[in-house]
Order: structure tokens, then sequence, then C-alpha cells
């Protein structure tokens, strides 16, 4: 990777000194068309990396931390390829790449090194809304559980923040603490020094520790915000295998002046006798310890409690536990036994098999004076169960959620505050007991009938049971209940409000590097994509069970097989591995600049790999099109011109296996087209009635408009008005088109690999006004969405996107669109009030190729 | 008909390969036992013979090429599948055009090496026949 680096600097040096003031077009045009060539190539390579690691990141994989380095490094020298690429072409317009790669490629390096791999970037204190999600690293256990209950789960967590990792490390670099505890920890193995004397040490010198004043003035910046804290430790390695559980400190009723001692007191706690011996034992001494300090509202509770998301005391009768107490959490901290008991099912809608309301004397309130105090329960408080059924059924539902995502059966803390408020406080691995006794799965699961068996792709790993709901508009979208499987034709992006709630995802359509994919991952809603007629054979309401460890669905619930997989199996997505890929994924797979008329469409507003091949992609793609400079390149290019009944003058340039190689001469037929997305979209313009030679009729309005703005006005106006151009390869289109005042861009991959497709399409300006315009790409943008392009609309600019649909899904679309772009001619003279987009949109649907395909009803 | 079990021995110092692998063969219905070091998974062939040994070649220390020649001289019978870099693929199948069951490249997926381990099982059951 430094040698990336280094030669990313070496290029910088050598094209400062090459060109200071660089001639334009001292590049001729046959290397220009190469460069062009090998940036095509290395974009294309890009997005297979792209796209490889994010169905890593699925669990169906097996991979090494190498791996990931190597992916990384191959990204490196394809992103200094295209940037040099780019400069190429452009005569060092955009050199600017150079620093937006330092940027970009510099902290990706940073991840990859080491287990705690801290940046500099990285906050000393963070508020819990703020957070950045799988960085236990940096969060410490506790508080990153919080995290991603509130924000991936979306579950009420008591607001607070984070006093990091890093500000600990500060702490310690700053007062010289490694080297004293270093020395301190070889006199104990040494036998020099006992366990009490190293541990009472190590405290002392904490506990005199100088706070470094950045991170106090942080810690108080954010202290100062509420009166009280509940100050509670977040160890890094507290996971499954290293449960340091009641090992550290929590303190509550804090005041705010005491946060920076109390937080000195959490960190002391991490070289407490219990906590050093049993570091010793698990043979961790030796690594870095590290300690972040969660500081959170205090909730003064009404009742509190516990939940276990399973009974663990009989297994078979899938059912959850939930405890509760009166007032606040002291009382459940101190056992289990005495408290309220309530037996619930594990499964909508909650029934209620068991309840046992225990006799209470006293219970624990706030102080006056601050502090808490033991106060005697009033006779009809005695003996009155402390939650209402409304709340026992929250709480179920919330574990359920919980034991979902994390895969593990949970062990949640919650509180009921005076407002009648539930909040989760704490979630954790409910420890099973070791002795349970698990069947031959493969023997039990073969017992089950199978739906569907050995089919599609997986996205996202892991099994999942819930009665069937299959989706195909939004207004069903809003009807997806909690728990249910997600049966869908289309893996669109609109989908994704119903990804939480989905205890698994099955779609006809899509690949695992798709959009619905990258959610499902988000949330670790197992899902299977690709899978043939899927919403035929799985018919609305039947109970399902989804595994996609064998790609198959049984018919029913296969109990043994869920619990199988909820106590006996990994849970990959806790793999630092596989949490590392999620980072590194955040800085490589997002794409934030999509609109190349933003000004923020610049190397500047670059934050990831995709923003910066985007944006060479598109710069490249315009450098080309420069009209002035691509008149003079036209002699030296190829050019034919498509003769057809629809009167385009389309100029085509083939940058190889476009053509019928036979052509000859500069004119060509439809039938000499060799490249198959410009086939597929001139199929659909050239169908009868699409395109029509008569003059739509103009009314009088939308005529004066037409006649008062001038050509080329408004700032999606291209620089290369008049002509209609498609760039082509055999799988590989680049169209613009300027029909009457519309301006029309088409960017299109057709190969018979999905995940290496996509579609573009770019369309704005035209005649009459402003009202129109708009409503006219409101029009557009309800059609493209009905063939599940991801639209936004800026005024009159409609941009559409598409991606990883299979070769005859992105023809079908490209037929549609050729449809579409005849038809939009000039509608939007015709759109004359905002019903008519309605009836506008009935016809086009009626007449354009369907969405669906043929085989739908 | 109840089968024995047979024994799987997985080495690879990569230990998110071991703990990925061991859980996902054992519901496979194997026996199987993983290894971050060459040296400990040679000790434990000595003591018993594994059915088939699946190795990842480069590794620190010892060899995975060495530790595979002196598993194959105590137990020529066991079936061996080495996973590797698609790097080192071809380095790979050249140094070992026999006695080796298959190769794999990492990163594989899991349905991947459970079809090898599967066609291994059928031989060796078949062998046994």
């Amino acid at each position: 990777m430094q040698k990336a680096m280094a030669a990313m600097g070496w290029f910088r040096n050598l094209w400062h000194r090459l060109f200071k003031k660089p001639p334009r077009e001292l590049v001729a045009f046959p290397e220009i068309f190469e460069h062009f060539q090998t940036l095509l190539q290395a974009h294309q390579k890009v997005m297979e990396i792209i796209a490889d690691l994010g169905e890593k990141s699925g669990g169906d994989y097996v991979f090494d931390r190498k791996y990931l380095v190597d992916q990384v490094h191959q990204l490196e020298d394809l992103l200094l390829r295209l940037v040099k690429d780019l400069n190429l072409i452009s005569g060092n317009r955009h050199m600017a790449l150079y620093a937006a790669l330092d940027r970009i490629l510099l902290p990706l390096e940073a991840e990859l090194r080491g287990r705690l791999s801290l940046t500099e970037e990285m906050p000393y204190v963070v508020e819990l809304s703020l957070a950045p999600l799988d960085l236990p690293e940096l969060l410490g256990g506790k508080a990153e559980i919080l995290v991603e209950i509130s924000r991936r789960l979306n579950l009420p967590v008591p607001d607070g923040f984070v006093i990091t990792t890093r500000a600990f490390r500060r702490f310690m670099e700053h007062n010289h603490l490694y080297e004293r505890i270093h020395a301190l920890l070889v006199a104990w193995t040494s036998g020099e020094l006992d366990l009490t004397q190293v541990s009472r040490q190590i405290q002392y010198a904490i506990l005199a520790g100088v706070m470094p004043q950045e991170v106090a003035r942080e810690i108080r910046q954010q202290a100062q915000t509420r009166p009280f804290w509940a100050v509670r430790s977040s160890a890094f390695g507290e996971d499954e295998e290293l449960s340091f559980a009641g090992l550290h400190e929590s303190f509550l009723q804090v005041p705010r002046s005491g946060v920076l001692e109390a937080v000195k007191k959490v960190w002391v706690s991490l070289y407490s006798p219990e906590a050093l011996s049993y570091r010793q034992r698990m043979r961790l001494l030796g690594e870095e310890a590290a300690m972040a300090v969660l500081c959170q509202e205090v909730i003064n509770s009404r009742a509190s409690g516990v939940v276990h998301s399973l009974d663990v005391r009989s297994l078979d009768n899938d059912r959850l536990v939930i405890y509760a107490y009166p007032g606040l959490g002291r009382t459940v901290a101190q056992g289990l036994a005495n408290l309220d008991r309530f037996v619930v099912e594990r499964h909508p809608p909650f029934h209620i098999k068991e309840s046992e309301v225990a006799l209470k004397e006293k219970c624990w309130r706030p102080a006056a004076a601050g502090g808490e105090e033991e106060v005697a329960l009033s006779q009809e408080d005695r003996r009155r169960p402390a939650l209402e059924e409304k709340d026992l059924e929250t709480l179920a539902r919330w574990s359920q959620t919980l034991e979902r995502y994390f895969k593990r059966p949970q062990e949640t803390e919650w509180a009921l505050d005076e407002a009648g408020r539930l909040w989760i406080l704490q979630s954790r691995r409910l420890a099973a007991p070791q002795t349970v006794k698990l069947p031959d799965i493969r023997q039990v699961c073969s017992h089950y009938p199978v739906l569907i068996r050995e089919q599609g792709a997986v996205a996202h790993a892991g099994v999942g049971a819930g009665p069937v709901f299959v989706v195909s508009s939004d207004q069903e979208l809003e009807s997806f209940p909690e728990g249910a499987v997600l049966v869908t034709r289309y893996t669109a992006p609109w989908l994704a409000p119903a990804v939480p709630k989905a205890v698994a995802i099955v779609a006809e359509q899509g690949s695992p590097a798709g959009h619905l994919a990258t959610i499902a991952r988000e949330f670790r809603v197992p899902t299977l994509v690709g899978v043939e007629n899927a919403p035929a054979l799985l018919p609305q309401g039947q109970e399902v069970t989804v595994d996609t460890h064998n790609r198959m669905i049984y018919l029913g619930k296969v109990t043994e097989l869920l619990r199988y997989e909820l106590i006996q199996s990994t849970v990959f997505e806790d793999a630092p591995e596989f949490r590392l890929l999620r980072r590194i994924l955040k800085r490589i797979a997002p794409l934030y600049l999509t609109d190349p008329l933003d000004p923020n469409f610049s190397p500047e507003g670059c934050r990831t790999v995709h923003d910066v091949v985007r944006f060479v992609h598109e710069k490249a793609v315009q450098e080309l099109m420069d009209l002035p400079r691509f008149l003079r390149r036209f002699k030296e290019a190829r050019l034919f011109t498509l003769d057809s009944e629809v009167p385009l003058g389309l100029k085509i340039w083939d940058l190889g296996g476009g053509v019928d190689p036979e052509a000859k001469g500069s004119h060509i037929t439809a039938a000499q087209l060799r490249s198959r997305p410009l086939k597929a979209f001139w199929e659909g313009l050239s169908q009868p009635g699409v395109w029509s030679t008569e003059p739509v009729p103009v009314d009088f309005k939308g005529l004066m408009a037409s006649l008062t703005r001038p050509l080329g006005e408004g700032p999606g106006a291209p620089p290369y008005a008049g002509i209609n151009l498609a760039v082509v390869t055999e799988d590989y289109l680049n169209l613009h088109l300027k029909l009457g005042y519309h301006y029309n861009l088409i960017d299109a991959r057709m190969e018979p690999e999905a995940h290496h497709n996509h579609i573009y399409f770019r369309f704005v300006g035209g005649v009459t006004d402003p009202e129109r315009r708009s409503r006219r790409a409101r029009l557009l943008a309800d059609i493209l969405s009905r063939y599940h392009f991801k639209v936004d609309i800026k005024a009159d600019l409609v941009l559409a996107r598409l991606l990883h649909l299979p070769q005859e899904e992105i023809r079908r679309r490209l037929i549609a669109l050729g449809q579409l772009v005849g038809f939009t001619r000039q509608l939007d003279m015709q759109l004359k009030s905002d019903e008519d987009i309605g009836l506008f949109l009935e016809s086009f649907l009626q007449r354009l190729e369907p969405a669906e395909g043929p085989q739908s009803p | 008909m109840v089968q024995n079990k047979l024994k799987i021995l997985i080495l690879d110092d990569e230990p998110i390969v071991c703990k990925r692998l061991k859980p996902s063969l054992e519901k496979q219905g194997f026996e199987v036992d993983t290894f971050t070091r060459s040296f400990e998974a040679l000790q434990a062939v000595e003591q018993t013979k594994y059915d088939i040994i699946i190795t990842d070649l480069k590794m620190e220390g010892m060899d995975g090429m060495r530790f595979l020649q002196e598993a194959k001289k105590l137990h020529p019978d066991s079936e061996i599948i080495v996973i590797t870099g698609f790097a080192t693929m071809e380095t790979a199948k050249e140094s070992f055009k026999k006695g080796v069951f298959d190769f794999i490249a990492k990163p594989f997926n899991l349905s991947e090496i459970h079809r090898v381990v599967m066609r291994a099982e059928a031989k060796i059951r078949g062998t046994q026949a």
C-alpha cells in the first residue's frame, strides 16, 4: 500500500514537472481514444470489485484479512490509473483528484492496519446519536450495541455520549502510563509483586493522572447538558467469548461536575484484581486494554427489569420471559428472585402464558437530594403487577427484534419512565445452558416439506421463519407486518422500509451486489435473490422457513433449525473481519455524487471510491463530448450515420464491436447495429406509432414560451447541442440526444453478467414554461419508477439509475426508454394540468413494454 | 444406516477460516478439529487419523506444504483439500499434481467447500465398502 501511496506522489510530481502549463491538445486523438478505453475498463473493474466486496459481506463466503488487503490494493491501483487516464484525456484539468485520492485512501489503509485501529480523525468524545457504526474498537462493546439498537433497529435508548477508547489512549500516553503499567504487569507475572499490590499501584497511577486538556474540554462540554448522568464502562473486547460482565464499574446519578472523576474511576476498573486475573486467564494481558465510557441520561423509572428473549428453562415451549419490579433498577440488579415474572409466547400477538406477581415490600426511588433511597410500597402496590399488558407486548416484540438482529438469545435491561415510556438500557447475549442437546439437524430438516430447493443466490446468510407477505407495490409495503417473510419480484430500492421488519427476504430478481442486498445486510436479514418464481411458489400468509445455508425454503416453521441457529451457529456478523469489511465498504461503496449539475460534483465533493469513479467517468465522457474539441476529433474518428425512418440523423461512434464489421461507407442501417443496448433502444424508438413525424399540436401558451426561450439556456444545456451521438461498443451505449428542446443522455451497459449492468438516464430542458416542464419531469419519474429505476427530480431535470439487472431485463428497459423518448418528444406541450399526468401515465403504461416481463399477469 | 462420523482437520493461520468452517461442517455431520498453527496440527495428526484434511498453504512457521507431506506420510489414505489464495493457485496445483483431492481458491463460499467435502466423503466411503 505504501508503494501505491508513493506512486501517487510520484505521479503528482511528474505531472507538475511535465505540465506546469499543460498544452491542451498535446495528446493525439488515437492516444486519447486508447486512454478512454483503458479508463472504461478500469471503471468496470472498480465497479466489479465494489460489487464483489459487497457480496462477500453477506456471510456466504469465507474470506480472510488478506483478501481485504488485496482488494483494497487493487482498488488503489485502478483509481490511480483512472485519474491518470482522465488527466491525459483532459490535459490535466483534474489534478485535484489526487488530493481526493489521498483523503479517501489513507483512512482505508489505516483501517486495514492492526486490530485496535484508532486513527487521528476519530473523536475523543461523541454523542450516541452521532457515533459511528461498526466501530466497537472506538466505542467499546456496550456503547456500540446501544448505537446499533437505536440507529439500526430504531428502538428507544436514553440519550448520552461516549468517551471513546481514543480518549483513554490519549490519557494514558499523556501520563506515560503504558510504560508504567507494562513494568508493573511484568513484575506481577514474574512473581515480584502480588496481584493486589499491582492492581492498587496501577489504579493509583490512573487516578493521579492528569486529564489532557482537549479531552477534559470535550467531556465537560457534553456533561453540562444535563444535571445527572449514569456513567458506565464500555470495554473493548466485551464480546461473546470474553465476557467481562460485572467486572467493570458503573455509577448512577453522577452530577455533571463529577463526570470527569467518574470517568477515571471507570477506567480504573479495567485494572481491578478481578479484571486483571481474568485477563491473565484469558491470555489477554499482553494485548492493549482499552476502555470507553458511556454517559447516559438517568431514567427515573417507575418500573424496571429484564427480558430473556428465550426461556432457557424450557426451550421446547418457544417462549420468552419478562421480569419486572417497581422503581429503579437496583432491585433487579440484585437478582431475579422475587420479581414479577411473565412468560410470553415468542411470536405475535405475544400471548401471555404465565404471570407470577411477586409480593413486594419496598422499592428504590430517586432521593430528593440526589442519589437513591429505599421506600416502602403502599398496600395496593405490593400485589399490583409492575407492568401492564400493553407494555409486556412491546417488550416481547422488542426482544424478538433484538434477538433477530444480534442472532443470539438476548438478555435486555429495560426501564419504564414516569411518563409511561419504555426504554432499552442494555442488551447482551443471554447465557444459554451448555447442556442443550441438539438433534442431527440434517436429519430433522429432511422431514419438513420443501417449497423451494437450492435456488437463488445468498445476499445475506441466515435462517428466518414467518408468514409470507408478497409485496408488489408501495401501498402493500405500508401494511408489511413485523416478523413476516418479504417476497418480491424485484429488488427495488423502495422496498427498503420493510427490510428491518422482515425475518427473511426472497426476491425473484436481483443480485447479491444489488441495492436491496446492501440494505438487507445492514439489518442482517437473511436474504435470497434470484429465486425463480418465488411469488408463485410461496403463497401469501403461509408460514415458511428460509435457510440460506442450503438455499432451501421449507413449508412451516422448522423450530429445530431456528433453535440450532440461535444457539449453535457462529454469528459471522460479529467477526472482526466482517466488521472491518463493513467499515471499509462505507468508504468504498456508497455513491454521494449523483447529480453532475450539483456544484458539489467535484473532486472536493468525493467522499468514497465510488464517488471518484463516478466523477472520473462523467468527466471523461464530457471531455470526449466537448464540442469544439470534439469536432476536430471527428476528422480522425470513424463516424457512421444511421439511416432510418426515424429522422434523428444519429451519428454512431463505434469503439469496438458496436457496428457490423462489414459495414462500408459512412451510412448504416439499423440491421447493421451490433451494439446490444443501442439495438434495444432503437427497437423501442422505431416501433410503429412511437415516433410520429406529425408535429404535435402546440397550444398558444406553450408556443409563446418556446419562442421566447433561447436555445441552450439553463443549467442543463449541453455545449454540444444539435448533435445526436451514440458512442458504442458491443455491450455499451453512451447516447446523447437533442430532441426539440430536450436534452437526453442514456448511458447503459448490457452484459451477460448481471452485476456489470446499468442504465443511467438523464433528461433536461425543453420548450414551454417551468411549470409544465416540472410536470413532465414528474410524469417521467412516475413512469421510470414503475420500471424500478431510482429516480431523482430537480426542477425539470430527471435523473434515473438502475443497476445489476440481467441482460434481458436491461434490454426490456432500453426498449421502453426508446418508446419513452419517442413519446415525450414534445409531451410538455400536452400536459396542461396535473390531472393530465395520471391520464398520460395510464396510456403510456398500456402501450409501453411491460415492466414485469411477458410471464406476468 | 448409521455411519461413523468422518473426522476432519482444518489448518489455517487465519482464525476466521477455522471459526466459519468448523460449525458449518459440524452441521453437515462431521467431527471437526481446527488449528491455526501447523506444528500443533502435526502433533494432532501424529495421534489421530483424520479422514479429511483441509489446509491453507502459505502460513507462518511450518509451511502448509511441509505439513501436507508429513501428514500424507503418516496416513496415506487421508484425503487432502487445499485452500489457497487466487494468486498462489497455479503454483499450488503445479506442486501437488498428485496426492491432493481438490483445490479451493479463497475466498470461497460454504456450499463450494461442502460439495468438495461431500465428494471426498463419497470416495472414502466407497473405498471402505
